[in-house]
């Protein structure tokens, strides 16, 4: 079911330092890690942010560590989705076991910008830039991991899959 | 159809013959915490289990190296919890705050074999890929995950062929290899790729040139990487784990996705310039800046050769009176081995100071923050913006020029004051 948010848009390389600074490492509570996001990036996110937005990137998003809270954070903070042109591997895989869901979409830092409504339809990958006008075809999440964000991430699924068998 | 290395090893671990870009579930052998990220897995996994067994306590492993021993009660709590869960769940290989880097520790204890799959909380878990394992860095709810059930899924990376052309001598490095590699491939070259390197001067890498280049694949994005197993590391593995050793080996016919060549015939001293791994130069290029501190360490260069090194450069010197001088061997076996071998007096005599091992600067655990403006050469393998202090400026190379730029107390290109005798 395709949803609707507004853009907070980012460029290449977006490291996890700056998306959750290391002198924070040491949270556990959720609610807590979210008042961090982005705050070596962008001191504002925190006050543009609203629940359901979208953050768009460029090149390999989430590089460095392998730090979870930079996956956790921008979910509490009311992210609904990232969609990049790539994404790097371990923020790949904390995002999907978060439940928080991706697309990889090539040329959409051109054809989306800051602030643009948008809507995504991460089943299908298709994304309608609302402001701009434009379409973009994504790369949805294949079903073996779509199922895994579906179920709330990788414990809830796990949960699920290994009572039910 | 012949299978990379990659291939081989997730489909051995699935059960089935797998190709890159398939998406399995396969068996784990060794999963590994430490003292950050590790105390999330606990909870994580006690919340998830309701305090249940773990798959397997003699495939899960724990090590303390970010800030071991802890400074603030925060770690020392988190240290804590992740004790008592060693001693509920009958974990024995938990490696207390003396034992130094966490990959580097379990390589030691002969914890890693070629063909093995190990996870950890550390996203330099692949630098083990130096001996043929696939060591991969997750988050915190995959190791609660492995814990639980021993499984994880898996994407099968596809591979590219790294092949290195030419040959360099003294004072180029293996460090000045690998920041030649992160050059070329830029910070997403590798992306979820399996590199398998090749070339006369891989044959020839020791384990800790071997371990220094796997570990900097990282900052190409890059999953995991191989290198042809010699002798000398295989006689190695066998001693330390008391295991046959089989190598892991591409077929032939299998199909990686590129080859790139990389010459380095003559390769320079390099240096990576603020403020990101990529952004590397020849160290001739930016000699003469001004460095108010030096660190020598890391688990990309905390082996007891790249200690050496750094003692041959310092010998019967002393770093300028400016630069304060950390040196921070990998583990305590090659802090051991660093002492009994006059090491410690080489750096001491200089008036460089030797901490415990351990992660120490590279992830702030542990004393060396930088302070404003001001500007550092580490041998780590990160230098982002208020990586290791808000405002600072990080340079990383080699420990060659690491600890010549100390003596000169600025940047100071080894390949024109140096040359091996």
């Amino acid at each position: 079911m395709p949803v609707r948010g507004f853009v907070h848009k980012y460029g290449d390389n977006i490291n996890t330092d700056v998306i959750y600074p290391g002198r924070y490492l040491n949270i556990f509570d959720p609610e807590e890690m979210a008042k961090h996001a982005m705050e070596d990036l962008d001191a504002d996110f925190l006050k543009k942010v609203k629940k359901g937005d979208f953050v768009v990137a460029g090149r390999n998003f989430g590089c460095g560590s392998s730090r979870e809270q930079a996956a956790t954070s921008l979910h509490v903070a009311g992210i609904a989705g990232i969609i990049a042109e790539s994404f790097a591997r371990i923020f790949y895989r904390n995002s999907i076991n978060q439940g928080l869901p991706i697309i990889i979409a090539k040329g959409v830092t051109e054809k989306v910008n800051d602030g643009d409504e948008i809507e995504v339809d991460f089943e299908t990958g298709k994304i309608k830039d609302i402001t701009g006008g434009v379409e973009i075809q994504g790369t949805p999440l294949p079903p073996f991991v779509l199922q895994i964000v579906q179920n709330g991430g990788l414990i809830p699924h796990l949960k699920k899959t290994l009572s039910g068998s | 159809m012949g299978k990379t290395i990659i291939e081989k090893i997730i489909g051995g671990h699935a059960g089935k013959e797998v190709s890159a870009g398939d998406r399995v579930w396969a068996n784990i052998d060794l999963a590994v915490i430490r003292d950050f990220g590790g105390p999330n897995v606990v909870l994580e996994f006690d919340e998830a289990t309701n305090k249940g067994k773990v798959w397997d306590p003699g495939k899960i492993a724990i090590t303390f190296d970010y800030q071991a021993p802890a400074k603030v009660a925060k770690v020392a709590e988190n240290q804590r919890i992740c004790r008592d869960f060693a001693i509920r769940q009958g974990i024995e290989n938990l490696f207390e705050v003396n034992c130094g880097v966490g990959q580097h520790t379990l390589l030691e204890h002969g914890m890693i074999l070629p063909g093995s799959i190990v996870v950890g909380t550390d996203s330099h878990m692949n630098l083990l890929g130096a001996v043929g394992c696939y060591a991969t860095g997750m988050g915190t709810t995959d190791i609660a995950a492995a814990f639980a059930a021993g499984r994880l899924w898996f994407r099968v990376p596809p591979s590219v062929k790294v092949i290195f052309e030419g040959g360099f001598t003294y004072p180029a490095t293996a460090k000045d290899l690998t920041l030649e590699f992160v050059r070329v491939m830029g910070a997403d070259g590798s992306l979820f790729r399996s590199v398998e390197f090749e070339g006369d001067m891989i044959d020839n890498l020791p384990l800790s040139g071997r371990l220094t280049l796997a570990s900097m694949v990282t900052e190409t994005s890059g999953e995991i990487s191989f290198f042809p197993l010699s002798g000398e590391i295989a006689a190695f593995l066998e001693k330390r784990s008391g295991r046959k050793i089989e190598p892991v080996i591409s077929d032939p016919g299998a199909v990686y996705e590129k080859e790139i060549v990389i010459n380095i015939e003559g390769l320079r001293p390099k240096i990576a310039c603020p403020h990101t791994p990529d952004n590397v130069k020849d160290v001739r290029e930016v000699e003469g800046v001004e460095v108010d501190e030096v660190f020598i360490g890391s688990c990309t260069n905390g082996s007891f050769e790249d200690l050496k090194a750094a003692a041959e450069v310092m010998k019967g010197k002393k770093v300028h009176p400016r630069v304060r001088t950390i040196v921070t061997p990998a583990t305590s076996e090659v802090a051991l081995k660093a002492l009994k071998d006059g090491l410690y007096e080489i750096f001491m005599e200089a008036g460089a100071m030797v901490t415990n091992p351990g992660c120490a600067l590279c992830t702030i655990g542990h004393p060396g923050i930088l302070g404003e403006r001001e500007v550092a050469v580490s041998t780590g393998n990160r230098n982002f913006i208020g990586k290791i202090g808000k405002g600072a400026e990080v340079y990383l190379a080699s420990p060659v020029t690491a600890a010549l730029t100390a003596i000169e107390g600025k940047i100071t290109d080894p390949a024109r004051v140096l040359s091996k005798v």
